[in-house]
């Protein structure tokens, strides 16, 4: 790199980091059912692409390094996903001795 | 030959004989030889086990050692064969020794890492030794719960350290093997120069960085389990057994990918060069190795077909597994299509190859049918599926291994082992392999089960062939030891190119010096120019 | 950047194939936390409301601090590099301080919930007392303490290398090869950062509406 950054992309990232943690504290505390989860690791998501594209240069890094970043993501999205499938679809028969709602 | 060939320079080998030369080597050549040393050694001890099992297999009581004695063979068998011979064979050293040279480098990218590696590797080692001898693990090589966290009474948590260990040295190797092939090729040697093995190489690096750690983590989550009687694994406190197979196929299944790969690239070697002809569809074999490499990641719940997953779990794995046969088939199409209209030469190298290209075909097609979910709910547990993985294991990735040895013995050793013996061991090997595992696989079919010690007495006749065959395998396996240790000392010195090959670690000396050329080599424009005969330059 | 080659250009392709390593690196450490994700993910799917109820025993105030003081180290951190790619030695210095204080700053946070969680029982497998929902509870912390632990032990060495790369720049010069191991060093602590960012929300945040 020739010329680095200046040093208001940082302070900016920083901000918007900072910003982002207050807006995920907030958010949950009110009850959104379905949507905390997602609203809180949408916010996350975020915040990692921030420190991704920011703080760990990848905007401007290459392809292969922008590929190297995100493979593990997709790995683990088949993991995720693939078991996924089988956990969605399993059929539960609980035994005649198990009360309804234990474990 | 160039000047480049006969550098007179010192070779790597007489760079330093201390043994603290050896020990403290940053030379990946010499790293390779300390792998070699050490699988071959865990080589042999998987060996033990498996003898002794087949020894115990040859009357239906199986009374030769009790059963708890039992498990813990084929358990020892399994750990030490795929963690510390089978994953490390060819990559740690044959990929070692060649990556560097066949891409016109000096060195691997990270050198220190590289010797890490090896020390990892030995710890891991002493955690497996010393479970051996407090006493042995009987949970099978797949550490499957709830017996393993709850109900076996071994060395568990020991074993499982050091397959855990162990696994940071296959994920130093493939570190290394990424960045290597990425940022130090010689100019000129562009991606579609490569040779299929370092192609096959990078894709087994893939799946090392990427797997490894999954296995890592989970065995983690096993021995905290174990420990604490606290864990996501056990129904009884609200976990899910099938987790931790999910989470263990999903590293063992790209597993035995990285245990394959690096054998086709082997045997794309060996073939061309005693065909001596191109390698037939270059870019489809390469596409084809990120194929199986990509396509491995999606198939591990066909070890899971009987374990309680659902039925549409099943059947999408099933789907992927018939898949995965895809880009397999496609390369061994491409060696066949090499191979015909060649000028083929039957040294050892090229027998142990056509070897693989066989036994791999006859361990896929099997593959196929276990794939099939109603096949695999009776063929599952059985001898079939041992037969099938030891022929791709065994006929497939040992037989290349050893084709690999041969092959690039000369290049390694700087001597020439007798070629008679080779092929004689080959001969013996092939022979062997095929007595012991093809009953099995009619064992498997008539039903009987993997992992016990006693079988019903109409087995007998199939077990005694497949007993007698593990004895003339030994055989096979200790010549090499035999005649390629009796060449270090007596076998003629080679030249640079004893087979005329095509490739950047045949133009160096044999063996290479340690920054392996003296000049920047000067890259081929085409792999595997043998047809039309091109001289090397 | 294959044209770059070790003879052509030697700074720039050190500091590409450096980062390369690292980031290699870095995608088999996301695959080692991948592990404890995919049991979160069965944990929370198949009881979602019982682990609702166990994430309350976790000291919401003390995770948001400590994420605070986790983005805040990685700013430092990224200043540090950002200083060291224009030779900054002293600020570099300073900035690397910085960084390993709020490193340990947050260490000393997570020690102190630590304790605390002891005296409360919640250490499945050595402490345990918790009686209401027990079972989940207990599956909760133990993934918990394996994340937030396992995660605080590569904090602790990002802490130990950004202390040791202060202390080899206490004095000129600065070679710009070591511009190139704070960048390397940079990428990890940032990503010692990300995998806390995505804990937070799954180990805090689960049950602060009810």
């Amino acid at each position: 790199m020739n010329s680095p950054p200046a040093l208001r992309v940082y302070a900016v990232t920083w901000v918007a980091l900072m910003a982002l943690l207050a807006a995920t504290f907030v958010l949950a505390h009110f009850r959104l059912g379905m949507l905390n989860p997602v609203v809180a690791l949408a916010i996350a998501l975020a915040k990692a692409v921030l420190v991704a594209l920011f703080f760990m240069h990848l905007r401007r890094s290459s392809t292969l390094i922008v590929l190297f970043a995100l493979v593990a993501l997709f790995a683990l999205a088949i993991l995720f996903g693939l078991s996924g499938a089988d956990y969605a679809t399993r059929e539960v028969h609980p035994a005649p001795w198990v009360a309804p709602g234990a474990y | 030959m160039s000047a480049i060939a006969a550098t007179g320079r010192p070779s790597f080998l007489e760079e330093g004989f201390s043994l603290s030369s050896w020990l403290f080597t940053r030379d990946h050549k010499r790293i390779a030889i300390l792998y070699a040393i050490t699988i071959t050694a865990f080589f042999f001890v998987g060996g033990a086990a498996a003898a002794m099992m087949r020894l115990n297999l040859m009357n239906p009581q199986g009374t030769l050692v009790t059963a708890d004695t039992y498990n813990k063979l084929f358990t020892v068998h399994g750990v030490v064969m795929v963690w510390f011979f089978l994953i490390p064979s060819i990559p740690a050293t044959l990929g070692n020794f060649l990556i560097p040279l066949m891409i016109g480098a000096r060195e691997v990218a990270f050198p220190r890492l590289n010797i890490l590696s090896w020390y990892i590797y030995l710890l891991g080692g002493v955690f497996v030794i010393y479970t051996l001898i407090a006493g042995g693990v009987d949970t099978g090589w797949t550490f499957y719960t709830p017996f393993s966290t709850l109900f076996s009474n071994t060395h568990v948590v020991e074993a499982v350290m050091g397959v855990f260990i162990v696994g940071f040295s296959s994920i130093l190797t493939g570190l290394n093997f990424i960045v290597t092939v990425h940022r130090m090729r010689a100019p000129g040697m562009t991606w579609f120069r490569m040779p299929l093995f370092v192609w096959a190489n990078y894709a087994t690096a893939i799946i090392m960085v990427l797997a490894t750690p999954v296995l890592a983590m989970t065995l983690v989550l096993l021995s905290l389990e174990r420990i604490l009687h606290v864990g996501i694994f056990d129904p009884a406190l609200g976990g899910d057994p099938l987790l931790f197979q999910h989470l263990f196929w999903f590293y063992s299944h790209p597993a035995v990918y990285i245990m394959v790969l690096p054998a086709m690239g082997v045997v794309s070697e060996i073939i061309t060069c005693f065909a001596r002809k191109r390698i037939f569809g270059y870019r489809f074999m390469c596409y084809a190795i990120l194929g199986i490499a990509g396509f491995g990641f999606l198939v591990w719940g066909h070890h899971m077909f009987v374990s309680g997953q659902s039925m549409y779990a099943g059947m999408v794995f099933s789907m992927l597994s018939f898949m995965v046969a895809v880009p397999s088939a496609i390369k061994v199409f491409n060696w066949t299509a090499t191979l015909y209209k060649g000028s083929i030469v039957f040294t050892a190298p090229m027998l142990y190859a056509l070897g693989f290209v066989g036994l791999f075909t006859i361990g896929g097609m099997t593959g196929l049918y276990l794939a099939a979910v109603a096949l695999d709910v009776h063929l599952t547990d059985t001898y079939f599926v041992i037969a099938h993985f030891h022929y791709i294991m065994v006929g497939g990735s040992v037989m290349a291994y050893l084709g690999g040895i041969h092959y690039w013995w000369p290049k390694i050793t700087g001597r020439m082992y007798n070629e008679a013996w080779g092929r004689m061991a080959a001969i013996v090997i092939f022979v062997g392999f095929n007595l012991t595992f093809f009953p099995q696989y009619i064992l498997g079919y008539l039903g009987m089960p993997r992992r016990y010690h006693e079988y019903p007495p109409e087995f007998q006749v199939l077990n005694l062939f497949s007993s007698a065959g593990a004895a003339v395998l030994a055989v096979g396996y200790l010549l090499p030891l035999v005649y390629l240790g009796w060449s270090l000392f007596k076998g003629p010195r080679a030249g640079p190119n004893p087979w005329d090959a095509r490739g950047l670690e045949w133009k160096t000396s044999s063996p290479p010096p340690k920054d392996n050329f003296t000049a920047v080599p000067a890259v081929d424009p085409v792999p595997y120019a043998y047809n039309p005969e091109v001289p090397p330059a | 950047m294959s044209t770059t080659t070790p003879e052509i250009r030697p700074a720039e392709w050190r500091e590409q194939t450096a980062s390369l390593g690292m980031w290699v690196f870095l995608a088999t450490e996301v695959m080692f936390f991948g592990g404890i994700f995919m049991g979160y993910l069965y944990l929370r799917a198949h009881y979602s409301a019982e682990v609702a109820q166990a994430s309350r025993h976790t000291h919401e105030w003390l995770g948001t601090i400590n994420t605070a003081i986790l983005l805040t180290s990685s700013f430092s951190m990224a200043l540090a590099v950002r200083f060291s790619q224009l030779a900054k030695r002293e600020t570099v210095q300073r900035l690397l301080w910085v960084t390993a204080a709020l490193g340990s700053a947050f260490l000393a946070v997570k020690f102190a919930e630590y304790t605390m969680e002891w005296h409360e029982g919640l250490v499945p497998g050595l402490h345990f007392t918790i009686q209401e929902n027990a079972r989940v509870t207990a599956l909760f912390f133990f993934l918990y303490f394996l994340a937030t632990g396992v995660h605080a032990v590569h904090l602790t060495i990002g802490v130990l290398a950004v202390l040791w790369m202060s202390w080899r720049l206490r004095r000129p010069p600065f070679p710009d090869w070591r511009a190139d191991e704070i960048d390397v060093l940079g990428l990890y602590w940032h990503f010692v950062d990300a995998i806390w960012i995505f804990l937070y929300p799954l180990f805090y945040l689960v049950s602060l509406s009810s």
